[in-house]
C-alpha cells in the first residue's frame, strides 16, 4: 500500500493551510493510500545547532522529535510538506525541521554513505504545499530552494507545487474557487502514479 | 545624540563565520567617534516563532511574553540595523527566520492599522546591513534568503536601497571566514561606507 506522510508548518490549527494538505490526504485516500498527517506545532525540537558532528558521524546529536519524524518522513512514498509564507519564506518551525535534515545531506555528500538511485527517486514523490496572505509577485519563489533541499536530503523527487496567493482577498482557502478540488486532485494523482508504476 | 547601531548575531554557532562578519562591521562602525554599537545573539535572546494569531493586525502589538518584545521598539530607534546570519537549506537559518518572522507586527501596523512605523522626521535615513555566510560555494546560495530579510528591513521602515549585503559563500568550518582573502575588509569598508552615509543623512 502507498504511504502518504502529510506534514504541516503552519502553527495555526486547521488554518488556510493545514485545510489544504488535509484536502490533499483525503485526495490520496481516496485514491486507497495508507495516509498520516504530521502537525509540527505539536512536536517539541530544536532548530539545528550547526555544530556539523554529523559531517563527520552523518547522524544528528540532537534527542528530540526533528529525527524520529525524518526518519518516518523518509519511508513514506508520498511526501507532503505545507507551509504558509511568512516573510517570503516557509515558516520558522518548519524551516527548523527542515535544517535538521542536514545530517541526510552529510550522508550523502560529506560521508558518502548514502546515495539516491534514479529509480528510488522515481518512486518517492514530494510535493509543496503553501498559501500565502499577499499578491505580491513571486511570493513562493524564495520558499521552493528550501523545501528543494528538503526533498533531495530525504529522498524525493520534487514532483509539484500546489501554491495559492491572495488568501486575504479569498477570505481563506475555502473562499478560493479551486484550491481544494485541485488539492484533492493532486493527492489522488500523486498515489495513482506510484500505484501503477 | 550618538549614531546608533544594533547588532543581531544569527547564528546558533557562537563566534562562527556569520558572527565574525558581525564583528567586523560592529568593529568598524564602533571605532568612530560618535558612534555606539550594540550587538544581541538572537540564540541567547530568546525569541519564539511567530504564531500566526494576528493579534497584531488588531492591536499593533505581540501577544507573546519573550525576549523579541523589548527589541521591537530598539529595531526602530537604531540608526543602522545589523542582521548577520547563516545559510541552512538555501535559506536563513531556522533562528534567524523566526526573528525575521516576528517583524510581522511592523507589517501590522503599517499596512493594516494605517500607523507610521517610524516618525516622518527619521524616513529615509536609516540603514541595513546584511551580513550572510554560507558553506556552499555557489553565487545562488543567498537567493532565496534575501527576500525574506528585504521583507524583514521593509517592514521595520528601512527602504529596499538603504539595504546593502555582504555575501560571503564557500565558508563552512569555524573560522573559515577568517583565512577568507577579502571578507575582513570588505567588512571595515562596509561598516565606515554606512557610518559616512549616516553621519550625511543625520548632520
Amino acid at each position: 500500500m502507498i504511504r502518504v506522510l502529510g506534514v504541516s508548518g503552519s502553527p495555526h490549527r486547521h488554518g488556510n493551510t493545514e485545510t489544504l494538505l488535509d484536502a490533499f490526504l483525503e485526495g490520496a485516500r481516496g485514491a486507497g493510500a495508507e495516509v498520516e498527517k504530521v502537525v509540527l506545532s505539536t512536536l517539541a525540537y530544536a532548530p539545528c545547532r550547526g555544530c556539523n558532528v554529523c559531517h563527520r558521524s552523518g547522524t544528528c546529536i540532537v534527542k528530540d522529535d526533528a529525527v524520529p519524524l525524518l526518519e518516518r518522513m523518509a519511508a513514506a512514498d508520498v511526501l507532503a510538506i505545507a507551509s504558509p509564507i511568512y516573510s517570503m519564506g516557509v515558516t520558522a518551525e518548519l524551516k527548523g525541521l527542515i535544517d535538521r535534515a542536514q545530517y541526510r545531506w552529510a550522508r550523502q555528500f560529506v560521508t558518502k554513505t548514502l546515495d539516491y538511485s534514479p529509480e528510488h527517486l522515481a518512486r518517492h514523490r514530494g510535493v509543496f504545499l503553501a498559501t500565502a496572505g499577499s499578491d505580491w509577485p513571486g511570493v513562493f519563489d524564495a520558499a521552493f530552494p528550501v523545501v528543494k533541499a528538503l526533498f533531495s536530503g530525504l529522498g524525493f523527487e520534487y514532483a509539484e507545487n500546489l501554491v495559492y496567493d491572495e488568501m486575504d482577498r479569498h477570505g481563506g482557502i475555502r473562499g478560493h474557487p479551486a484550491a481544494l478540488e485541485e488539492a484533492a486532485a493532486a493527492g489522488r494523482r500523486a498515489v495513482e502514479s506510484l500505484s501503477r508504476g | 545624540m550618538p549614531i546608533t547601531v544594533l547588532g543581531f548575531a544569527g547564528s546558533p554557532r557562537r563566534h562562527g563565520n556569520s558572527e565574525t562578519l558581525l564583528d567586523w562591521v560592529l568593529e568598524a562602525m564602533g571605532s568612530e567617534p560618535g558612534v555606539s554599537v550594540e550587538k544581541i545573539v538572537i540564540v541567547d535572546a530568546d525569541i519564539n516563532p511567530c504564531r500566526g494569531c494576528n493579534a497584531c493586525e488588531r492591536t499593533g502589538v505581540c501577544v507573546q511574553h519573550d525576549g523579541m518584545i523589548p527589541l521591537y521598539d530598539r529595531i526602530l530607534e537604531a540608526d543602522c540595523v545589523v542582521l548577520a546570519a547563516p545559510i541552512y537549506c538555501m535559506g536563513l537559518g531556522a533562528q534567524a527566520k523566526a526573528f525575521v518572522d516576528r517583524a510581522q507586527v511592523y507589517r501590522s501596523r503599517k499596512y493594516v492599522l494605517g500607523w507610521p512605523v517610524i516618525p516622518e522626521e527619521r524616513k529615509g535615513k536609516r540603514l541595513g546591513l546584511f551580513l550572510c555566510t554560507a558553506g556552499q560555494p555557489w553565487d545562488h546560495v543567498f537567493d532565496a534568503a534575501l527576500p525574506s530579510v528585504k521583507c524583514f528591513y521593509h517592514v521595520s521602515g528601512i527602504r529596499d536601497r538603504d539595504m546593502q549585503s555582504l555575501l560571503v559563500n564557500d565558508v563552512d568550518e569555524p573560522g573559515a571566514v577568517v583565512r577568507h582573502p577579502t571578507a575582513r575588509s570588505d567588512a571595515t569598508a562596509l561598516g565606515l561606507a554606512a557610518v559616512a552615509t549616516l553621519r550625511e543623512r543625520l548632520a
